[in-house]
């Protein structure tokens, strides 16, 4: 009975999935010397051959790396201090953290576009990688202050006592110590930034679009089904990836803390 | 109890550094153009509060904010049970746990422009599995032109999407529970439900009250994959909240798109703030 309500589920979720993959071996548009319908690695091909969907995709890599590298070096210490001591208004960044999680991308796509315009931010997959710390940062601060918390204070002291400066017990005890947890943070903080959206779209309007923009950029009067599948499971792959890497340490950690 | 010591700030200070330019500036100048008639940005007006006020008066506003709040509401009552139902039955062995959490990842990390295509190839009548089925079956599914059927396919969509985040967090808060909780419920003859009830629901609150803020408020705001599924209609029936305001940004309609994203940072900022209350709350009674 539960195994079997647990298949019911695993084909639920799985599905749609094997949709996809079948649309992308498909040929969905005439190609001469291919009928509609027949199997063929065609899409794929037709991914490698074009330069501007494989830029996409180091594009993606870039931002996305450039993105989880920035959140974690300044969620680490906020964390730490967050997990560790009681401050002058302590819980209103808890407050601030919740609310930037929250807020919904499309309400402030316009003043970053302005700003980023400014700086000269735009078209790059590094400004993606700035502006998705908004929702990223807050993540990656709960995730690993939850771990760090769970740590014995013991453990700093003795490391202080050792005469270890703040920078060097963070380098050589807690990081290691709190590993998964920094698997996990990365884990989620990759997903968020790899899904979103409407901030990509708005940030890379002629330049360093990231591979979601590049499918959108296949939609057209005549719109190549297949290709728009292959690519979407290409865009699958490092994050499958990942889910291996933290399977089990997802299930761990993940509190909200106000 | 942590000690005090304001040096914390220190800490703080380069993640605040990042929010505040990526958050506060960008929050805080949607709020000024709100105030204005935009032509181009250097071409401006002031026109006090006449967005707020012309937005408060417009019949469509309250109709996407009730269709929001009706779809999350839908969304929390199908998610919830479903959610906390699937972590109960997982497997606790490190094998097949780790592969159905696996399964139950996977669509989390799918673009979310992606999704609503995914979905409209699988409910395909001539070539999705669920399209064909269903025809085959006899039951014909026109989410285009019909209401019901536009918010069904959403919502089996948006649980697809989601009810892994619901499942994964509850598996989280079960793994936590020690052993000893159970054999104590074992040796008082509690039942399958006490236990749920009594041992395993007061432990999971935290982690469910997480998973209730980021559903609430992602599916109050839903914009991208609805809008791929039938651009808000048939009709309008699927015109959530942040439809609206897409559709004004993308008509450059920038000072009452202004005032409509301070509308809607108000909501959240407010649903944020009852639950910081409701889960200090929480924590000071246990």
């Amino acid at each position: 009975m539960r195994a079997l309500t647990l298949v019911a589920v695993a084909a639920f979720i799985l599905a749609p999935f094997a949709q996809m993959l079948m649309l992308s071996f498909t040929v969905t548009l005439p190609h001469p010397g291919e009928m509609v319908g027949s199997l063929s690695l065609r899409n794929y091909r037709a991914i490698a051959g074009d330069p501007a969907l494989t830029a996409s995709l180091a594009n993606s890599l870039i931002y996305v790396s450039a993105n989880v590298a920035l959140t974690l070096a300044v969620s680490l210490p906020a964390a730490y201090a967050l997990s560790r001591y009681r401050f002058v208004g302590d819980r209103h960044v808890l407050l601030m953290l919740l609310a930037f999680r929250i807020m919904p991308p499309v309400v402030l796509s316009l003043p970053v576009f302005l700003l980023f315009a400014q700086v000269g931010l735009l078209n790059t997959p590094f400004a993606i990688a700035l502006v998705h710390c908004l929702f990223n940062i807050p993540i990656a601060i709960w995730i690993l202050e939850s771990f760090i918390s769970a740590i014995p204070r013991d453990f700093d002291e003795n490391a202080f006592l050792d005469g270890y400066s703040l920078p060097r017990f963070f380098l050589r005890h807690l990081v290691p110590m709190i590993a998964p947890g920094i698997g996990v943070a990365a884990f989620f903080c990759f997903v968020f930034s790899w899904v979103e959206v409407v901030f990509a779209r708005i940030l890379t309007s002629t330049g360093g679009k990231p591979i979601t923009m590049a499918i959108d950029g296949l939609f057209g009067f005549r719109t190549d089904v297949g290709l728009v599948m292959a690519m979407t499971v290409l865009s699958l792959v490092p994050a499958l990836l990942l889910i291996g890497f933290v399977r089990r340490h997802i299930a761990k950690g993940f509190r909200l803390r106000v | 109890m942590p000690p005090p010591d304001n040096r914390a700030w220190i800490l703080v200070l380069p993640a605040l550094a990042v929010l505040v330019f990526v958050g506060l500036i960008p929050l805080i100048s949607v709020i000024n153009y709100s105030f204005f008639d935009i032509f181009t940005l250097k071409d401006r007006f002031w026109v006090g509060t006449e967005w707020y006020a012309d937005l408060l008066r417009d019949p469509a506003l309250w109709a996407a904010l009730g269709r929001s709040a009706l779809f999350t509401a839908l969304v929390v009552f199908i998610q919830f049970p479903l959610g906390v139902g699937i972590a109960l039955l997982l497997p606790r062995n490190a094998l097949w746990g780790s592969v159905c959490v696996m399964v139950l990842a996977m669509p989390l990390v799918v673009p979310w422009n992606m999704i609503p295509g995914i979905w409209l190839g699988f409910v395909d009548v001539e070539t999705g599995l669920a399209g064909r089925a269903m025809a085959a079956l006899g039951i014909g599914f026109d989410y285009k032109f019909n209401a019901w059927h536009s918010w069904a396919l959403i919502l089996a969509m948006d649980t697809w999407h989601w009810v892994g985040l619901v499942a994964i967090l509850s598996y989280s808060g079960l793994s936590a529970i020690p052993g000893a909780y159970y054999q104590a419920a074992a040796i008082d003859g509690a039942g399958r439900v006490q236990i749920f009830r009594h041992v395993e629901l007061p432990r999971l609150t935290g982690v469910l009250m997480m998973a209730l803020v980021l559903r609430v408020m992602d599916s109050l705001m839903i914009y991208t994959e609805a809008f791929g599924i039938n651009a808000g209609g048939p009709d309008g029936a699927t015109t959530f909240l942040a439809l609206d305001l897409g559709e004004e940004i993308a008509a450059f309609n920038y000072g009452p798109a202004a005032a409509r994203s301070v509308l809607y940072v108000l909501l959240v900022l407010t649903l944020a703030w009852a639950f910081t209350l409701v889960l200090r709350g929480l924590r000071e009674r246990s």
